[in-house]
């Protein structure tokens, strides 16, 4: 478990972040909501780090080793830990003191204190207050159909059943340009057909989903020559916004507004009054947006039962039950299992070798379906140990094993030798070099990797000369 | 991802030894120390989004919740605050106030019901740790929390509470709940030494009072997780003494009822809690210690006194 | 073949011939699948035990006006849970043994293998066991056990009587060590166990449990002399059986002032082998006659509180192995240090404990005092649960059957400080916590 964590990736943000220039960086740090929200996607270790550090006054840093447990896992975390920091920006390290860079700290030391005048966390909306709040639910259900028709829509393009009405262009522009999708045909067509790497982003939680999304956002909005740090701002700042609270837009700078059109595609905003600009709330999606568990987000009224809980029911014999009624997680579903009955709320179907190869064909792996299944198990699955039943499991990745039967590997093939000890001659080379992927001493054939041939022609060449 | 993680503090807000605080040097306040558990209590809520917090307190003979408050307080959106750290200053702040409002003539020699605030911040702990099952049955409920306890301590200990204290301690080690104790003052505290130890909780003695919020965010914010990489001081050494029955003395060589384990600084007569009686050779027995025995008490007692 | 007698057939009937074994079987059957169609004979049919106490629970479950079971399932669980503590906070003696030594006497016959319990007797009693073990020393933290084991007509001693839960769970542990064989021998075992026994001091109780699962015992001499040196020497007997109720069990149970128990199935056997954790009240008729006859059975210990010494303290010899360790228990009296607590000093003799071991069993001597149920309002009460802060519930739910110790406005009352607290604290109060946060 703990090992996990080490070598568990920074988040896509974080990540993509640490590629920004430091100057950026600590223009987006002025801001006490992208503080917090940088500071809540850290891993534990790294927040503790910046915790002990925060009230610190010291200009030449301190040393905390001293604190670390001394066993090998703690030195490694905790040096994984420092590291992502360092390439944040947010601490930096000279000679094993670390030092927080003074533009994070004075930015999170605001945010936790409160106060001040940056106006961060969203102008609440001087209207809303004294009126009543706007409900959660019909928020969650407005978000979660937003949503929604985005991720069916992509996967009834991929077949020809059941066709759906297509988001406006800037969502299908950004699905395209991610390589989710590709158009058919020629470039401007406007018919859109999924890729594999689609199909993959379906198979995703809503969270990383979300996420993913939104990175390709920030780097469209960088080649359109917005200010990233404008994008990357709004975004935190939706994320710190109160769930049901009206905000108005006065604060907001021109490229915002621009962004607030875009993420009322998404279902991350609603108006109340399509016309009226100078008010939002933001809905679910945008206040879980630097939760670090996807379980605070469900994004359906229908998935809130099944969805935060699963709903698929395997059996060692294939079959597949489904307690849904949700068209999406049935079309999910529909692209590796081969659905044969549909009730009020329950489906049911079966992994069969055609379906599976079906899936593989567009590109979904075998690892892909099982963790899939595994996360929307039924709670009575959850009895079994493991979650899905073993034969299963390994079927599905024999199945996988069976596409990869032949490997392709470019070489060379060697020929008509003219006598037996010249091929055994060249042969001992190649072997010295590890080279030779095939060889057939009666009829003094030999195929080499690509890489080794230019070393094995050359040796045959000085034999020839000598 | 790691389960969030609960808070719950408890706090001596008895008038007396704050007031003997807030004129020691360096001096603390009342007011400055609650605005600085207020930023660590804004930590703790800055870590997950699914953190939660609670809050103790504790006055002469009395204990009460403060936080969360029993209604729900409406409190006005603030473009510079981020809205959870609002709504729990607010609700905090206010019933800190109503409590101290409602303060009565103190009265000297009545310790602060810190077993009553524990007693309810357990009590609230396992409400969370054992949610009511949900009202739709396919819904899941979330996860429950890691719990630990963060408790200020400001006053001696009371030895008149030794034994619901005790039962506090191990009722925490059931519920797997580290009892961390912040020591704002120098009195001994050897109880508080012990639960700290029996549940593995961290005790840190305050020795620069103008530092508290460092000392708050690094040794006390860190998550029970957290913990196994990044330690945090726990006590170096523990003091296993405990109260006698009789005269809720502390001692460290006691005469126990072999029936009921009772324990007595001098030898008696008769158990005054399951009224065995003893036999007199036993007394005998201990004749001679029986002088030792008690001046060796006496004597401590006048060392911590 | 049609049913001579039908629906009035009587099963209790003692004249039914002998002979006729056959066909009261298929009678019975008969009757119970009588009974299943239930149309209204059942009451006359109701002879057998198990008949009579079986209720059905979808009968007790009544649907709320919206057609749904939750608010009556929710009842049924709470009036369960209720139940259990009612039973089990009775008044409580405030005499109990806390110093206890317990041999405990597994049967390692081949009765043990029959499969009548899930998996098999034998399987099942070592998980209970270890479960046990762990149980009995969380709430008797001064107490020893010791294990022995009966097959083959003999007592044989699997561990030595030990005050640590690791050495007696681990007796447990090997499955293979524990194979039943043979006959089990009760006569042979018990003075095993008695002879270990010997050398305890007065104060301390002196216990035996026995689980058996055979319905015979090989015995050298007269199992009841035996019992009657048990008396003598203040040894409770406590038995539970896993096949059915033997007199000279019973009696032998009776008589030393011990449980008697047959268990009916795995829950039940469970629960009658925990019954057997908490510290006996003091009331038997054994130590009763001890204190009457004016035996100081009790008497009054000196023990000593030592300060632990950390893993940074500079290391030194301790007085009981000559090892040179950091950690360590200094000894109040003559400041001397030990590994372990708890222990006799090696120096001065005193009896080291550390304060806590002794605190965990202060609960059985100050309980909390039992809340009463609130069966009315007068419209003062606070709003929420005095000990978690949450509301109670603002409408009064009508109990389905009004039962004793029940609120039908979820609210339960201290005598002592009264303030009102709901179901679930009232269940953590009185099961882990002890003290009542009101008082407290």
């Amino acid at each position: 478990m703990s090992d996990q964590q080490h070598t568990a990736q920074l988040s896509p943000i974080h990540a993509f972040l640490t590629t920004r220039p430091q100057t950026a960086l600590s223009r987006l740090y002025t801001r006490p909501s992208a503080c917090l929200a940088v500071f809540r996607l850290l891993d534990d270790v790294a927040r503790q780090i910046v915790m002990s550090l925060l009230w610190l006054d010291s200009k030449t840093g301190v040393d905390l080793t001293a604190w670390v447990v001394p066993n090998e896992d703690s030195r490694k975390h905790y040096a994984a830990a420092l590291q992502d920091l360092v390439r944040l920006h947010i601490a930096k390290e000279a000679n094993g003191r670390i030092l927080l860079l003074p533009a994070f700290q004075s930015g999170l030391r605001r945010a936790l204190t409160g106060g001040g005048e940056h106006r961060s966390f969203g102008v609440p909306c001087p209207g809303a207050r004294g009126k009543e709040v706007m409900a959660t639910e019909q928020l969650d259900d407005y978000a979660s159909e937003r949503w929604e028709s985005i991720l069916h829509f992509m996967v009834s393009s991929g077949s020809s059943a059941g066709r759906v009405p297509p988001p406006s262009i800037a969502v299908i522009f950004l699905l395209r340009r991610s390589g989710l999708m590709v158009p058919i045909g020629a470039e401007r067509h406007p018919e859109s057909r999924i890729t594999s790497k689609g199909f993959q982003f379906l198979l995703e939680d809503s969270h990383t989903q979300l996420w993913e999304l939104l990175l390709q956002y920030l780097a469209m909005s960088e080649d359109q020559g917005r200010d990233l740090v404008e994008v990357i701002g709004f975004l935190f700042m939706l994320g710190s916004m109160q769930l049901g609270q009206e905000y108005s837009t006065e604060n907001l700078s021109e490229t915002q507004d621009v962004m607030l059109q875009d993420f009322l595609d998404y279902g991350l905003i609603y108006r109340r009054n399509p016309d009226d600009h100078t008010r939002f709330y933001p809905t679910r999606l945008a206040t879980t947006l630097t939760s670090t568990s996807s379980l605070a987000f469900t994004s359906s009224k229908h998935e809130k039962a099944a969805s935060s809980e699963g709903f698929i029911i395997l059996e060692t014999n294939y079959r597949v039950y489904a307690y849904t009624e949700n068209p999406l997680q049935i079309a999910v579903l529909n692209l590796f299992v081969a659905l044969h009955s549909r009730f009020e709320n329950l489906v049911i179907g079966r992994l069969t070798r055609e379906s599976i190869k079906a899936a593989l064909a567009n590109g979904i792996t075998a690892d892909q379906i099982i963790s899939y299944l595994t996360v929307h198990a039924h709670p009575m699955m959850h009895k079994n140990n493991p979650v899905l039943p073993v034969t299963v499991q390994d079927q599905i990745r024999l199945w996988q094993l069976e596409k990869n039967r032949l490997k392709s590997e470019n070489g060379y093939l060697y020929e008509d030798f003219n006598s037996q000890g010249d091929f055994d001659l060249v042969l001992n080379y190649a072997k010295q070099l590890d080279v030779v992927l095939w060889e057939n001493r009666e009829k003094r054939k030999m195929f080499v990797r690509e890489d080794g041939h230019e070393n094995v022609r050359e040796f045959i060449r000085r034999r020839a000369e000598s | 991802m790691s389960s969030p993680s609960h808070l719950s503090l408890i706090l001596d807000l008895t008038p007396v030894p704050w007031d003997a605080l807030s004129h020691s040097t360096p001096p603390l306040r009342l007011k400055d120390f609650l605005a600085q558990a207020l930023v660590f209590i804004n930590a703790h809520l800055a870590l997950r989004n699914e953190n939660s917090v609670s809050v103790f307190g504790a006055l002469p003979g009395r204990s009460m919740i403060l936080y969360p408050p029993a209604g729900s307080t409406q409190v006005e959106a603030d473009e510079n605050t981020f809205h959870v750290f609002g709504q729990v200053d607010e609700g905090f702040m206010r019933s800190v106030e109503q409590e101290v409002e409602d303060l009565q003539e103190v009265e000297e020699d009545v310790p602060p019901a810190l077993v009553g605030a524990l007693t309810k911040s357990l009590c609230y702990i396992n409400r969370l740790s054992n949610p009511p099952p949900p009202s739709n049955p396919s819904e899941a409920p979330p996860p429950p929390p890691h719990s630990r306890i963060l408790l200020f301590s400001v006053s001696p200990d009371a030895s008149v509470a030794y034994i619901p204290f005790m039962n506090c301690i191990f009722s925490a080690q059931k519920l797997k709940v580290a009892i961390d104790v912040c020591k704002l003052d120098e009195s001994e505290v050897i109880f508080l030494h012990q639960a700290c130890h029996l549940t593995g909780g961290a005790f840190v003695p305050i020795t620069q009072r103008e530092a508290l919020l460092q000392y708050l965010s690094m040794c006390f914010l860190s998550e029970t997780e957290t913990r196994k990489t990044l330690a945090v001081p726990t006590l170096d050494k523990v003091d296993f003494r405990a109260a006698c029955f009789c005269h809720k003395e502390i001692v460290d060589i006691g005469y126990v009822c072999s029936v009921c384990l009772s324990i007595f600084c001098q030898p008696v007569l008769e158990c005054s809690t399951c009224r065995t009686k003893f036999s007199p050779d036993t007394l005998l027995r201990f004749g001679n210690m029986n002088l030792n025995g008690h001046a060796h008490t006496h004597s401590n007692g006048t060392v911590t006194a | 073949m049609p049913p001579r007698r039908d629906a009035d057939f009587n099963i209790s009937d003692d004249s039914e011939p002998e002979d006729d074994e056959l066909d009261e079987d298929y009678n019975a059957s008969r009757t119970i699948r009588t009974k299943g169609k239930g149309k209204g004979k059942g009451k006359e049919l109701g002879a057998y035990a198990w008949e009579a106490s079986y209720k059905r629970s979808w009968d007790t479950v009544q649907e709320d006006e919206a057609g749904s079971l939750q608010a009556a399932v929710q009842d049924l669980v709470a009036r369960s849970k209720r139940r259990r503590c009612a039973c089990s906070w009775g008044d409580a003696p405030i005499r109990r043994t806390i110093i206890r030594h317990m041999m405990f006497l597994v049967d390692l016959s081949t009765a043990m293998m029959d499969r009548d319990m899930r998996p098999s007797r034998f399987d099942l009693t070592l998980s209970y066991a270890r479960e046990f073990v762990s149980e009995w020393f969380d709430q008797n933290p001064l107490g020893q056990m010791g294990v022995v084991g009966m097959r083959n007509g003999v007592g044989e001693r699997i561990g030595d009587m030990s005050g640590n839960p690791q050495d007696v769970l681990k007796c447990f542990l090997d499955k293979t060590l524990l194979e039943p064989a043979g006959e089990p021998s009760l006569q042979n075992s018990i003075e095993m166990a008695r002879a270990s026994m010997n050398h305890l001091p007065t104060h301390s109780s002196r216990e035996i449990l026995i689980i058996f699962g055979s319905l015979t015992t090989v015995d050298p001499g007269n199992l009841l002399d035996t019992v009657d040196a048990c008396v003598r020497d203040q040894i409770r007997i406590s038995i539970v059986a896993l096949s059915a109720e033997m007199k000279v069990c019973r009696d032998m149970c009776e008589r030393t002032g011990g449980v008697f128990g047959v268990a009916l199935n795995e829950g039940h056997y469970k629960d009658l082998l925990f019954e057997l954790v908490p510290p006996p009240a003091d009331k038997s008729p054994v130590s009763r006659l001890a204190a009457q006859a004016g035996e100081g059975q009790s008497e009054l210990m000196q023990m000593g509180f030592p300060t632990r010494l950390p893993a940074t303290a500079p290391p030194s010899l301790c007085v009981c192995h000559s090892r040179l360790r950091s950690e360590g228990y200094i000894c109040p009296r003559c400041n001397s240090k030990v590994c372990d607590v708890p222990t006799d000093c090696d120096i001065c003799g005193l009896m080291i404990v550390s304060s806590p071991h002794l605190a965990r069993s202060y609960h059985h001597l100050f309980p909390a005092p039992a809340y009463k149920a609130v069966l009315e309002l007068d419209g003062k009460e606070a709003s929420a649960c005095h000990a978690c802060s949450l509301p109670f519930p603002t409408t009064a739910r009508a109990p389905l059957q009004t039962e004793e110790g029940m609120s039908p406005h979820g609210r339960y009352r201290c005598p002592k400080c009264k303030h009102d607290f709901d179901a679930e604290c009232d269940l953590f109060v009185h099961d882990v916590l002890h003290v009542c946060p009101g008082c407290g």
